[in-house]
């Protein structure tokens, strides 16, 4: 299990090939990736995003996340990054990668991993689009 | 007399203009903190301030039946943990002061 919250991302490949070397059991990595997009939800065009973290508690928060998604499903590991600071249109800004035996318990796993991600893990964010800016709060 | 650390994130950080600051509270709760010492020193946001962490009935912060401010959907930590409103600071708490979250990559 990794975590890390920081200004740059590691290299994707990279974290494919780690998450692999964790055990001759892997049978399936499934990777996800969060791209910063270009319209807002209102149809605005976007200028960046601003993420802030809490960066302890966040890393703490999204190891407790792993550590339950290994017992609720058997996934054999996962790693995530996540990016601060400033991201423009295009960056990418979440990397989560699960490693399973199967297919099926990494799909949900992704899934659920990236939904608790963004309700419970202390990391903020700001978008600014041509009309003004403003913090969106998952719902 | 105590010090205590105050975080803030996001929204609270704008507002306030600072990312931390210490306070020296003497025989204070987590509620005195909220409702007394952090806005008289930022007297200019104390109104957005208490309507933001707050619920609030004609600005004034409402109160539960345990004689508490109720806090709008806002959480506390202090050292990690999320005590009640009613926990007595101790001296070298770190207080961390969070909005709703959202990370990741879209609002979806």
């Amino acid at each position: 299990m990794r975590v890390k919250i920081s200004e740059n991302l590691d290299d994707l490949s990279g974290l494919i090939e780690e998450i692999k070397g964790v055990s001759n059991e892997v049978g399936a990595i499934i990777v996800f990736v969060g791209v910063v997009r270009g319209l807002s939800s209102e149809g605005e065009r976007v200028l960046r995003l601003e993420y802030e973290a809490y960066e302890e508690q966040a890393a703490k928060k999204l190891e407790n996340i792993i550590a339950e998604l290994k017992g609720k499903y058997g996934i054999i590991d996962a790693i995530v990054e996540h990016r601060v600071g400033v991201a423009s249109v295009g960056e990418n800004t979440v990397y989560a990668l699960v490693a399973s035996k199967h297919r099926e318990e990494g799909f949900k796993s992704i899934i659920e991993l990236i939904e608790r991600l963004k309700h419970e893990v202390p990391i903020w964010k700001k978008e600014v689009t041509e009309r003004g800016s403003r913090w969106i709060e998952s719902t | 007399m105590v010090k205590v650390r105050v975080k803030y994130f996001g929204r609270l950080r704008e507002l306030l203009g600072v990312k931390e600051e210490d306070y020296d509270v003497e025989d204070s709760t987590l509620a005195d903190l909220l409702l007394k010492h952090i806005p008289s020193r930022h007297p200019e946001a104390a109104n957005e301030w208490r309507k933001t962490v707050f619920v609030t009935v004609r600005d004034d912060v409402a109160m539960g039946r345990d004689g508490m401010p109720i806090l709008k959907n806002h959480f506390i930590l202090v050292g990690g943990r999320s005590p009640d409103l009613t926990y007595r600071l101790r001296d070298g708490d770190e207080v961390a002061i969070l909005p709703p979250v959202g990370g990741g990559d879209d609002e979806g």
